[in-house]
């Protein structure tokens, strides 16, 4: 037999409250189911029924007002034993703030109990009324002319998915549904009606006056599982080959700008990606509104010789446009001596600087980012194209990338024949 | 040693780093733009999830740090303000965890997809009372890996929470970075309590900090307490030995900075000290770079760690005629923080909302302040 989970039996509530009964009842189906005191956890709200913590033998962690359901949520995340019990003690007012963390619980099925020590009233702050305070409550001892009809709180956690539910006045030996609740298998919650001297109902009768007896529900359902994925490093620490040379002296300052959609983030990663094979440092900065799908896209590319520090570009030395949307964003970037290579779509380019094609008819939309990176490395020279072209075949769209080497190569060659 | 060259984002480097440091479990809640943190956690860490909203978080977080596994959460602002009880229970309660707090502009919910350095007076006031947690600021890409290290060395030895300070453009720019300047990680361990004699779980020596034992243990029993609580973890008013322990949480956080103080300080000649953190720092170093090229010569002094902030920056900071402080928010919140509304004649900013300071916004601030006096 192992010890007793009361240590103190001086109770800390006012003499005839409700919480008493609780603790003793508690303390007995710890003890006839023979669990270890150091074996449970009791995680306690604020309010008066947190005031237990002293009283007992296990461990205790007193925590927020409303959150006790919460913390033990987290606690049950960290322990796969079953034989470690986790128990959550709140009010109807802890239960009222916290609501959403009880439902959580239920719908995940975590191995946590939770007594909801509904005494009608907020005791502490000096009875007011919960979202658990009955009508007939709410109509004996509000001073508001008002009546709402409280949660259900049992039905709430019974339809998220609590394992056991459990409510019952709180008045004699009620500790073989403590005792259920405890060995179940996933969430339980026990919610249980009493008196409060202070400020509510003095008598348990009052509460069976109101029709409350005991219900319970048992839901077969098994308790989370927290699915482990496979772990590993995420940075591959040999993936750097270093192939080609580039004749970079000055940092190029070059910006992708289209629309959503139109992949210019992963061109622009590829672009950065062929920087690197060229020894050259490397910064790529994504540019979007919060919608993901719509709107403009830019991406901001900063080649070096040198180390990168500021990572924004105020002028840029080259733009490629393949959207309206883009260029209209990205615009008051550019000045007379900013190479602009742009779809022949793009209305208004004030620029002496530009050189059009119809990327969008030859590559079409998908493709017309990378074919104009592709276009400007070849037209440019600043590095080989074939570090881009590694880039691409070493990406998981080789496939597609294949062809379009091919038809990028081609393009240039025909404008450089005709330049 | 040849370089070894990869691309890489501040997220995936912050992750990284908190992983090999010791960090288990992972708790977030969707944020922009905090998600490309949340995303590689999830492959990241042996306890990842997502919660319902942000008091949640904590709470899951918290619950994870009593029971014996280490966890880090990433969030914005929006989600910072819902946690600011919570933390204050994990700093009352001596948990550690890591917070990662990814700025952007405000105020409410702002702007998402644009940075900002606007959150450095919330996360210096977080805790009532005016007791602080350590705020560390990451001010290149390269301290995503190391200053991440020492925000969870800080949060474990000190039994505390800890915010890393960062923002949108520091975390979701890609870079080309050595792979063999990240020096090697070591895992960071709990100092748990291995005598027989009662554990007593406030009770501390003279390093202020209480030794620890998860609530899974079965040899002693473990009281921790959110309420102002004595060192056995028993709820009390305001009594001589429950107050003490209060005044020991502010000891342990001050009196011992000088085990997590970082900072980057380069001396020059000069009457000029440039004092930025985040991301404002890199342009300052652009600015430096191209003054230097005039043959301007500054000194810059980065914090990382930036609350508390220390006294030995601001005696470094108080060596100089002139001080520019560089961060990108509207009234100068670090300028604040060090002067107070108090602001001396000598001190100039730079600030801004909306976008990254320029280094020639930085220049032409620096040169007007060569021409006053």
């Amino acid at each position: 037999m192992f010890s007793s989970l009361l240590i103190d039996k001086n109770s800390p509530y006012c003499p005839g409250c409700g919480h008493l009964n609780v603790t003793l009842n508690l303390a007995k189906a710890i003890e006839s189911l023979n669990i270890d005191p150091l074996d449970v956890i009791v995680v306690s709200d604020i309010g008066c029924c947190g005031l237990i913590d002293p009283s007992l033998a296990s461990h205790t962690i007193h925590g927020l007002h409303g959150r006790a359901c919460a913390l033990a949520s987290g606690i049950s995340l960290a322990i796969e034993n079953p034989n470690k019990k986790i128990i959550a003690v709140q009010g109807d007012g802890g239960a009222t703030i916290g609501i959403a963390h009880l439902l959580e619980a239920a719908r995940r099925n975590f191995n946590v109990t939770l007594i909801v020590n509904n005494n009608q009233i907020y005791g502490m702050t000096g009875g007011q009324l919960s979202g658990l305070s009955s009508e007939n409550f709410q109509h004996e001892h509000a001073n508001i002319n008002e009546s709402i009809s409280p949660f259900n709180l049992i039905e709430l956690a019974k339809s998220a998915g609590a394992s056991y539910t459990c409510q019952l006045v709180g008045k004699g030996d009620f500790s073989e549904y403590l005792k259920k609740a405890i060995t179940i298998n996933g969430f339980s919650i026990i919610e249980i009606l009493e008196v409060c001297p202070s400020y509510g109902y003095q008598k348990y009768s009052e509460i069976e006056n109101l029709g409350f007896g005991t219900t319970e529900f048992t839901n077969e359902r098994k308790p989370f599982k927290l699915n482990k994925a496979e772990i590993k490093s995420l940075i591959n620490f040999n993936e750097s080959k270093i192939f080609f040379e580039s004749k970079l002296d000055k940092p190029l300052k070059i910006i992708l700008a289209g629309s959503a959609g139109e992949g210019i983030q992963s061109a622009g990663e590829l672009f950065a990606r062929a920087a690197i094979k060229c020894k050259l440092n490397v910064t790529k900065k994504g540019d979007y509104p919060i919608t993901v799908g719509t709107g403009f896209s830019v991406s901001e590319l900063i080649i070096s010789p040198n180390e990168i520090h500021y990572t924004g570009i105020e002028k840029a030395d080259m733009l490629i446009a393949i959207s309206q949307v883009g260029f209209d964003y990205t615009k008051s970037k550019i000045d007379d001596s900013t190479i602009v290579l742009a779809d022949s779509s793009i209305q208004n380019i004030n620029s002496s600087n530009k050189i059009i094609f119809d990327f969008g008819k030859i590559f079409g939309r998908k493709n017309s980012a990378v074919a104009s990176l592709g276009t400007l490395i070849n037209l440019k020279n600043f590095f080989p194209f074939e570090a881009f072209e590694d880039s691409l075949l070493e990406s998981k769209h080789r496939d597609k990338f294949l062809p379009l080497i091919e038809k990028i190569k081609t393009f240039t060659s025909e404008i450089n024949h005709i330049a | 040693m040849a370089p070894n060259i990869s691309l890489i984002d501040g997220s995936k480097l912050i992750v990284e780093s908190l992983a090999q440091s010791g960090v288990e479990a992972f708790i977030s809640y969707p944020i922009t733009p905090a998600n490309w943190i949340n995303q590689y956690s999830s492959k990241r860490f042996p306890i990842m999830t997502f919660a319902p909203d942000e008091i949640t978080v904590a709470q899951w977080i918290s619950g994870l740090s009593v029971a014996g596994k280490l966890p880090a959460t990433a969030t914005s602002f929006p989600g910072l303000a819902l946690m600011v009880e919570s933390i204050n229970m994990a700093f009352m309660m001596e948990l550690p965890l890591i917070i990662v707090i990814a700025q952007r502009l405000g105020p409410s919910t702002g702007s998402a997809t644009v940075g900002a350095q606007g959150d450095l007076m919330l996360v210096n006031g977080l805790i009532s009372g005016g007791y602080n947690i350590p705020v560390f600021s990451i001010s290149n890409i390269y301290d995503c890996w190391e200053v991440t290290s020492k925000a969870v060395y800080t949060a474990v030895k000190l039994r505390t929470p800890v915010i890393l300070l960062t923002s949108k453009e520091m975390i979701m720019t890609s870079h080309s970075i050595d792979l063999n300047k990240l020096p090697k990680i070591e895992k960071v361990e709990f100092d748990y309590y291995e005598s027989d004699e009662k554990y007593i779980p406030y009770q501390t020596n003279k390093d202020y900090v209480p030794f620890y034992l998860p609530l899974t243990n079965n040899k002693h029993q473990v009281r921790i307490n959110s309420s102002t609580h004595d060192e056995t973890g028993t709820i009390k008013k305001a009594t001589v030995s429950a107050l003490g322990n209060t005044i020991r949480l502010h000891n342990k956080i001050q009196r011992r900075i000088n085990e997590y103080l970082m900072y980057e300080y380069k001396k020059e000649t000069s009457d000029l000290l440039i004092v930025s953190y985040d991301i404002s720092a890199e342009s300052t170093r652009e600015a430096i770079l191209q003054l230097n090229q005039k043959g301007i010569k500054v000194s810059f002094l980065f914090p990382k760690t930036i609350i508390p902030f220390s006294k030995e920056l601001i005696e470094i900071i108080n060596s100089y005629k002139k001080v520019l402080i560089v961060e990108e928010n509207l009234s100068g919140l670090l300028t604040k923080i060090i002067y107070g509304i108090n602001q001396p004649e000598n001190v100039f900013k730079v600030n801004k909302i909306g976008s990254m300071i320029t280094p020639s916004e930085i220049i032409k601030e620096v040169e007007r302040c060569f021409q006053v006096y």
